[in-house]
């Protein structure tokens, strides 16, 4: 909401600066979002174009000579429409231009010395037009200040509105919360009411209100009236606002949208029916507005209509045909109150954002609906002249009428200070609420029409401290109890960031970067990975955010493509993060991705990264959060993001901890400048919470006694699971076989299509004892039968 | 028998010797089964009493003499020899590493863990809900109804499947549904915070369709608003790390809670930079206010007995404040320099 200094005081009578009322506007609640004052650019003068020839090196430059009053610059100029004796703006040599940022240097442009500049709206922040320098209009002297030449005198306050308070959408409304709050006194309206209401309109409402919404219209006809430019004092106040003034009816109707906040509307009484109704619009209904557009309707539309004719849309903006022009004789007002939910949806389905909606959709006062009435007819009278019709209405005008009962003790309690009531009830009266009784506890509010966002008695609460002022709330920091301590303890969530922590150092010491990516899909990766449709989001605001992610590893992909174009060869990134199922499913989960290139190094030669170096990094991240990987059950992977004879899942019963694996090539044909990719998912929400964020739970056996080492060699089935073997060799004697390391692993045509021979070594050591030989043979020959036996493996020599 | 003579001639060798195995043959020709000393020693059975003892005590000490200068040499031998060895194993210790990238932790993961750390000493414990919400738990139970213009202060991005009510899933425009979540599952007194991310449909430098938010609730018979005030102060001297925090309470409105306030912290600008805490401009930190009753009936909480406040924070806006960094789009591009350059090595984690 936009007002200047010299409106506000048509209200307000205050001998407060525009810095005071902008900070008490912001104590308010009604936050100052910017004062702008002008007088800085009295330095920029009116100056003349005297004459201009073409730019010998650039067509669409002029080389012009500016006269400013004291001297003649020459200026380069590259606008559409320079001409000999314009007036302009000038801004010389040093000057800080304000809507460029940036400070003005004498130099030569295309081999011409340019001595300044004439300067366009935008460049003075005054609006966005670009289209050419400003064109003074007025007979000014070259050198008056452009404070004066465009009327700048006058401070613009810029305030932003919560949506409660559509009461503060006109500058009275603004003006009476400053009174209130002890800035001013509110002026009362100053205007004279017709008396003589000669005739009946010849224009009637005729209301099938099949909608409800439109509880209430009254209107006035306007006869032989005067339609012209309005005014000096009220296109002044347009403009000061960065309005146009168009003509005076349709200037008035600005006005006291922006003055009183409310929206009313002028209809060329010639162009439209004798009757008029409000009615929804047929489906595909069609009207040209005054923003010069055609908005197709549907049948949840409320539109004014003379018959078949749609006049305007119900609270949003008029229609172009019936509108007011220069040639307007007769003029049909309409004063009304729309239902705000009707507005706000209408509003939000054609999207139009007119200054009516807005007011319209926040809730109007009702007492203002005959004061509009009357201040539109004062000024279309005064302005305009002509002759003014009876009332003609239609609906009904309720009376607001809205009871608190509030008790004193409940401003204390919400807000901690202690407030005496009979300062309360002074700043509940001067906010213009009615105190109809009262004792010393409790008190009955009568609310003002205006206020229909004060509905029960924590809102008089609000009020009361809004004006008392926010910032004598006294702070106090809650004591801790026990119980909060308790529940911090127990708390699954708090268990949860711990161990998100622990991996997340794990992760670090490893070497590896925390990243954060959006959790959205881009169309193409959806594509690819097949997630849930139902992921789809309906107002996307690109291709790459259409959908909720089901996996982190695209966006992974993306994050180390754009690394590789900065010239990093190996990328090792993670993330820890929603990803989502459905709609009703979303998890946390990390998620992890190396990119490797062959290692080119001579001197720092190391392993190339494969999928036993993702085997030994998953295991480290589930041995940081308390587990063994070798207890989960795993199998390959399923899943197409990753390559199939590459890839393992573990779980634990029937549920996914990780799935690790080389990124499927046909993945990677998205990311062809990527070589090597590896990924790991942990879902770590699938582990038990409080096995994972414990600090310590790992039990490993001290033995102080001799250990000894045998190595076994088998022929297995080719797909025989490992870890199974390693679990049911470890499990043949709990008390001596303290480890299974397996170490080595041979597939080779020689040993037949379906079998691999795989060697382990088994550590045996007691904690009572050093072994003798013949305990050792004999644990030794129990491991050969018994693992030939289970797995149906052939020992090798 | 002249012992000074063999203490002369063994010295001598045993000084000669430039190897091991040179000491070793020096030390079986005097002290080995048939050497010089031994043999003089094994003479000594023809001697008299008198004279074993003089010549026996003078010719051990020898012995021992010999023993220790050839133990020495050895030693000296030794560390000549793996002097030399060490010679030859000399590398290149100016080869340049191959070129590696800092791994570090995401700023907005360090504003997590102190938030939660904060606030946990205060007595807050961490509650979570989802990111993708029913309009329910976003809007109509937070105060917030279908055509209100409220709905409009946040752009809300909406997805194409329905909820039981028939309504789309919206993605949470904020964390307050957690609020909700948190009420209609747990009895009073209520003290979670809830950090996670939210989404608006907007996208320039200090907006991003995702960022992320902590909510704060404390319901108990007594919260006020001057706990309200009191608790965000004192998370912003610890989060901001500045003792003389100048702050201002505005009034401002959201439809769940009543009175509703902003809370913006001065600054100044120093040396082209922003410094938090003093000078005459102010930023805005957060939103909060006294629970709405409304909120709390929709919770089933008996506002006759219970009350408290809420209040939600930008923690991508504070990340950038604390660390002075400018484009929120930076956050989520996954470049490892920028992660490089603005995150926290596992010690300052």
């Amino acid at each position: 909401m936009k007002f200047s200094y010299s409106w506000l005081c048509d209200h307000l009578e205050t001998d407060k600066d525009a810095n005071e009322i902008g900070e008490a506007l912001t104590n308010l609640g009604l936050e100052l979002e910017s004062l702008t004052d002008y007088s800085e650019y009295s330095k920029f003068v009116v100056a003349t174009i005297k004459d201009f020839r073409k730019h010998p090196n650039a067509d669409r430059l002029n080389i012009c000579k500016v006269d400013d009053g004291t001297n003649i610059y020459q200026v380069i100029c590259g606008a559409n429409n320079v001409k000999k004796g314009l007036k302009g703006i000038f801004a010389k040599d040093g000057m800080y231009i304000p809507g460029t940022q940036i400070n003005l240097k004498k130099g030569k442009i295309r081999g011409e010395i340019s001595e300044g500049m004439l300067l366009s709206e935008r460049e003075l922040n005054l609006s966005d037009d670009h289209e050419g320098i400003i064109e003074l209009l007025d007979d000014f002297q070259n050198g008056t200040s452009a404070v004066e030449a465009l009327k700048l005198n006058d401070p613009i306050f810029e305030i932003g509105i919560t949506p409660n308070r559509g009461d503060c959408l006109g500058v009275r409304g603004i003006a009476r919360d400053l009174s209130a709050k002890g800035v001013g006194k509110l002026k009362p309206l100053n205007f004279k009411k017709i008396n003589q209401l000669e005739f009946a309109s010849p224009i009637i409402w005729n209301i099938n209100n099949d909608d409800n919404s439109c509880e209430y219209v009254v209107s006035r006809y306007f006869k032989n009236v005067n339609n012209s430019k309005s005014p000096e004092w009220l296109q002044k106040k347009l403009i000061s606002l960065g309005l146009r003034p168009i003509n005076a009816l349709v200037d008035i109707t600005n006005y006291i949208t922006i003055d009183l906040g409310r929206p009313l509307h002028v209809f060329d009484a010639d162009k439209i029916g004798k009757k008029l109704d409000m009615r929804l619009a047929n489906a595909n209904e069609r009207i040209l507005a005054l923003d010069n557009k055609e908005y197709t309707l549907d049948k949840n539309t409320t539109v004014i209509a003379d018959g078949d004719n749609a006049l305007a849309i119900a609270g949003i903006i008029g229609g172009d045909y019936s509108g007011c022009t220069d040639d307007t004789k007769n003029v049909f007002l309409e004063v009304a109150l729309f239902n705000p939910n009707s507005v706000a949806q209408t509003g939000r389905t054609l999207g139009i954002n007119s200054d009516a909606r807005y007011r319209f959709e926040r809730g109007l006062d009702k007492n203002m609906v005959i004061e509009g009435l009357e201040y539109a007819s004062y000024l279309i009278n005064k302005i305009c002249g002509g002759l003014v019709s009876k009332n003609i209405e239609a609906g009904k005008l309720d009376n607001f009428e809205h009871k608190i009962n509030y008790k004193f003790d409940y401003f204390n309690k919400t807000i901690g200070l202690e407030l005496d009531p009979q300062k309360q009830i002074k700043i509940l009266k001067d906010l213009k609420f009615q105190i109809n009784k009262s004792n010393e506890k409790e008190c009955e509010v009568l609310v003002p029409s205006w206020r229909n966002d004060v509905k029960n008695k924590i809102d008089i609460v609000e009020e009361i401290i809004r004006i008392y002022g926010y910032e004598n709330i006294k702070q106090s920091v809650p004591s801790v109890s026990i119980d909060d301590i308790d529940k911090i303890d127990n708390s699954s969530t708090n268990k949860k960031y711990k161990s998100i922590k622990k991996l997340k150092k794990t992760l670090i010491s490893n070497g590896i970067s925390e990243v954060i990516t959006f959790s959205f899909h881009s169309i193409r990766a959806q594509e690819i990975l097949k997630g849930d449709k139902s992921l789809k989001i309906s107002n996307a605001i690109s291709d790459d955010q259409s959908y909720m992610r089901n996996s982190m590893i695209f966006n992974h992909l993306e994050s180390a493509e754009l690394n590789f174009k900065k010239g990093y060869k190996n990328i090792q990134l993670f993330e820890i993060g929603p990803i989502y199922n459905s709609p009703q499913s979303q998890e946390n989960i990390l998620s992890l991705l190396i990119s490797t290139e062959k290692n080119t190094n001579s001197i720092y030669k190391s392993e190339e990264f494969n999928f036993y170096s993702l085997t030994e990094l998953t295991s480290i991240l589930i041995s940081s959060l308390n587990f063994d990987i070798k207890q989960f059950n795993i199998s390959r992977s399923t899943s197409n993001t990753y390559h199939p004879g590459q890839s393992a899942e573990l779980f634990m019963g029937k549920k996914l901890i990780a799935r690790y694996g080389k990124v499927h090539p046909l993945i990677m044909e998205e990311f062809s400048k990527l070589k090597n990719c590896y990924a790991i998912e942990l879902f770590f929400e699938n582990l038990p919470i409080d096995s994972i964020s414990r600090a310590n739970s790992i039990n490993i056996l001290d033995s102080q006694f001799q250990y000894s080492e045998k190595d076994f060699s088998f022929l297995f089935e080719k797909e025989q699971n490992l870890y199974e073997v390693q679990r049911y060799v470890k499990g043949l004697d709990k008390n001596l076989i303290k480890n299974v390391e397996f170490f080595d692993l041979y597939v080779a045509k020689d040993l037949g299509d379906d079998s691999k021979s795989v060697t382990f070594r088994v550590t045996i050591q007691s904690k009572e004892k050093t072994l003798e030989e013949k305990d050792l043979e004999q644990l030794h020959k129990n491991i050969l039968e018994k693992v030939t036996n289970k797995f149906k493996a052939k020992i090798r020599s | 028998m002249d012992i000074k003579k063999v203490l002369n001639e063994v010295t001598k060798e045993i000084e000669q010797s430039s190897s091991q195995q040179e000491l070793q043959n020096v030390k079986v020709a005097y002290l080995g089964k048939k050497g010089k000393i031994t043999e003089l020693l094994k003479s000594l059975k023809d001697l008299s009493l008198e004279e074993k003892i003089s010549s026996g005590s003078k010719l051990n000490l020898l012995r021992i003499e010999v023993d220790n200068l050839i133990k020495n040499k050895f030693n000296d031998l030794k560390i000549e020899e793996i002097n030399s060895k060490l010679k030859n194993e000399y590398l290149d210790i100016s080869f340049p590493p191959p070129n590696s990238i800092a791994s570090k932790a995401h700023p907005i993961s360090k504003t997590f863990d102190e938030v939660i750390t904060i606030f946990g000493s205060m007595g807050y414990s961490v509650a979570e809900g989802p990111d993708i919400e029913t309009d329910f738990f976003n809007f109509s139970a937070l105060n917030i109804p279908e055509n209100h213009p409220a709905r409009e202060m946040q752009d809300t991005f909406y997805v194409d499947d329905k909820d039981k009510e028939g309504k789309p899933y919206v993605l949470r425009t904020h964390t307050s549904p957690v609020q909700i979540r948190t009420l209609l599952n747990q009895n009073p007194p209520v003290k979670i915070i809830a950090p996670g991310r939210t989404y608006r449909c907007d996208s320039d430098s200090t907006h991003s369709p995702m960022f992320h938010q902590v909510e704060g609730l404390f319901i108990n018979e007594n919260a006020n608003m001057g706990d309200l005030k009191g608790t965000l102060i004192e998370f912003c001297k610890q989060f901001f790390n500045v003792q003389n925090l100048k702050v201002r309470f505005r009034p401002s409105y959201f439809p769940f809670t009543e009175p509703s306030a902003e809370m913006d912290i001065a600054y100044e600008i120093v040396n082209n930079k922003i410094q938090l805490g003093q000078g005459d401009r102010w930023l805005e930190i957060l939103g909060c206010g006294m629970v709405n009753p409304i909120v709390l009936e929709n919770c089933n909480v008996d506002t006759n007995i219970y009350q408290g406040f809420a209040f939600g924070v930008g923690l991508d806006r504070i990340t950038m404040l604390k660390y002075g960094l400018t484009d929120i789009r930076s956050f989520f591009s996954g470049n490892l320099n920028w992660i490089a350059s603005n995150g926290f090595t596992i010690g300052d984690f």
